[in-house]
């Protein structure tokens, strides 16, 4: 368990490095991002956990990108960089890309089979995948953003 | 600024005009300023308070619509009596948080009286000329990333090099089609395809033991991660339009990414479900 903890967070992290890295950020960020994915992503790895809370997903990754804002709200002044700068490439790792693209194919799916057992079938993995990748976004996002209004002098200052 | 030249006196035309730009010379500098914001990836209230900013140090109002493509944007003196309208296109069009870090500090050092007008003008040249990262770092660590995810997803070892193997094949074209100018849907389809072809290749010669997770996730590295995450951060500050938009772009691309993905699954006679 310990070291599933800890292949997650060291994973999560080099992940955050390589995914910053297509949206070109100041090369001083690329640590605290790493650091904060880090955090972030085996927070989300213990909430989920059956041995520990066993979290829906959803709730998880909501709790799990409020840390990541807090986080990147505190580092970023030591940064200058603006909060998103470390915090949008540090929940990177957390995006359900994989249930975005089961949801589009699931919807191909229900076109190509007729038969109404295999389109319920599909249509109820498009919504299944489609609401899952949806909530998770937004539960991340409203996670993510409510540091940096709550610390607004901190996110919009971090540059000065 | 505004009080050191009192203190200081300086009556020199030029000077002046320097510190005390026309409304028109602040609106087109601050219509190319947003647009560029926009366009590198800040989220509409950050675009707002930096334009916001640098309008009140130069002791202007500004009143901007933010559209998906374009910036309308009105500065008017304090008194209201004159006036300027620029709309501007966006420029950039690519996620570039350098340049999102470079103009919000660009802005403070004009709050703070560090520049004047003329400086900010050259300091703004100076970060839309700056070249983005190294194309050859970003292909090898994108790879790297994409096969931390395919371990992320319970991946085996051979599952990952593939994965790395595939992202570096798709990134490395899609790279060349972007210098192409190619549009990016197809791009996105296209790069989408020969990456999960790669990515079979765990399934058809029964290399590792997850070859699943293997092509699953070697197109994750084309998830339109930071727009998702920037059209619901607008969302939140009921900036709708822009985030419709950068929802539906995000979309748009995730529906590309997941043609080339059936299209290199049907091609490698692989089951998606």
């Amino acid at each position: 368990m310990f070291s599933q903890f800890l292949q997650d967070a060291l994973f999560a992290a080099i992940a955050a490095i390589g995914f910053a890295s297509i949206s070109n950020p100041p090369k001083r960020a690329y640590l605290y991002c790493a650091i904060i994915a880090a955090i972030g992503h085996s927070s989300r790895f213990l909430l989920m956990s059956p041995q520990l809370l066993d979290l829906h997903i959803v709730l998880s990754s909501t709790i799990a990108a409020f840390i990541v804002g807090i986080l990147a709200v505190l580092f970023s002044p030591i940064a200058k960089t603006p909060a998103e700068t470390c915090l949008f490439p540090s929940l990177l790792p957390m995006i359900p890309g994989m249930y975005a693209y089961r949801a589009f194919g699931s919807l191909a799916m229900c076109l190509y089979n007729n038969g109404e057992d295999r389109f319920s079938h599909y249509f109820y993995l498009f919504a299944n995948n489609g609401l899952t990748c949806l909530f998770i976004l937004l539960g991340m996002v409203i996670g993510a953003t409510i540091p940096i209004f709550m610390f607004k002098k901190i996110s919009f200052q971090a540059t000065r | 600024m505004n009080v050191i030249i009192e203190d200081s006196e300086i009556t020199d035309n030029e000077t002046v005009a320097l510190s005390h730009p026309t409304c028109k010379q602040i609106c087109m500098f601050l219509s190319d300023y947003a647009a560029w914001l926009l366009g590198c990836g800040a989220t509409c209230i950050r675009l707002e308070k930096n334009v916001n900013r640098i309008a009140h140090t130069f002791d202007k109002n500004v009143d901007m619509c933010i559209m998906p493509r374009h910036i309308n944007l009105t500065v008017s003196s304090k008194d209201r009596l004159t006036s300027f309208t620029a709309i501007s296109s966006i420029r950039c069009k690519c996620i570039n948080f350098d340049m999102n870090t470079r103009l919000s500090r660009l802005s403070w050092e004009v709050a703070d009286g560090r520049l004047n007008f003329e400086q900010t003008k050259k300091g703004f040249e100076n970060i839309i000329n700056t070249p983005t990262a190294n194309k050859w770092m970003v292909l090898f660590l994108a790879s790297v990333a994409n096969a931390s995810f395919c371990r992320l997803f319970g991946g085996d070892i051979p599952a990952m090099i593939i994965v790395f193997i595939a992202t570096l094949a798709g990134f490395y074209l899609k790279q060349i089609l972007t210098e192409n100018k190619i549009d990016i849907r197809i791009i996105f389809i296209v790069c989408s395809f020969v990456s999960s072809v790669f990515g079979a290749t765990d399934n058809l010669f029964s290399i590792g033991s997850t070859p699943e997770i293997a092509i699953g996730t070697s197109v994750l590295y084309l998830v339109p991660g930071i727009p998702l995450l920037n059209s619901f951060s607008d969302m939140l500050d009921r900036h709708y339009i822009c985030a419709f938009s950068r929802f539906m772009d995000a979309l748009i691309l995730t529906a590309c990414l997941s043609i080339g993905l059936c299209g290199g699954m049907v091609m490698m006679n692989i089951g998606m479900f």
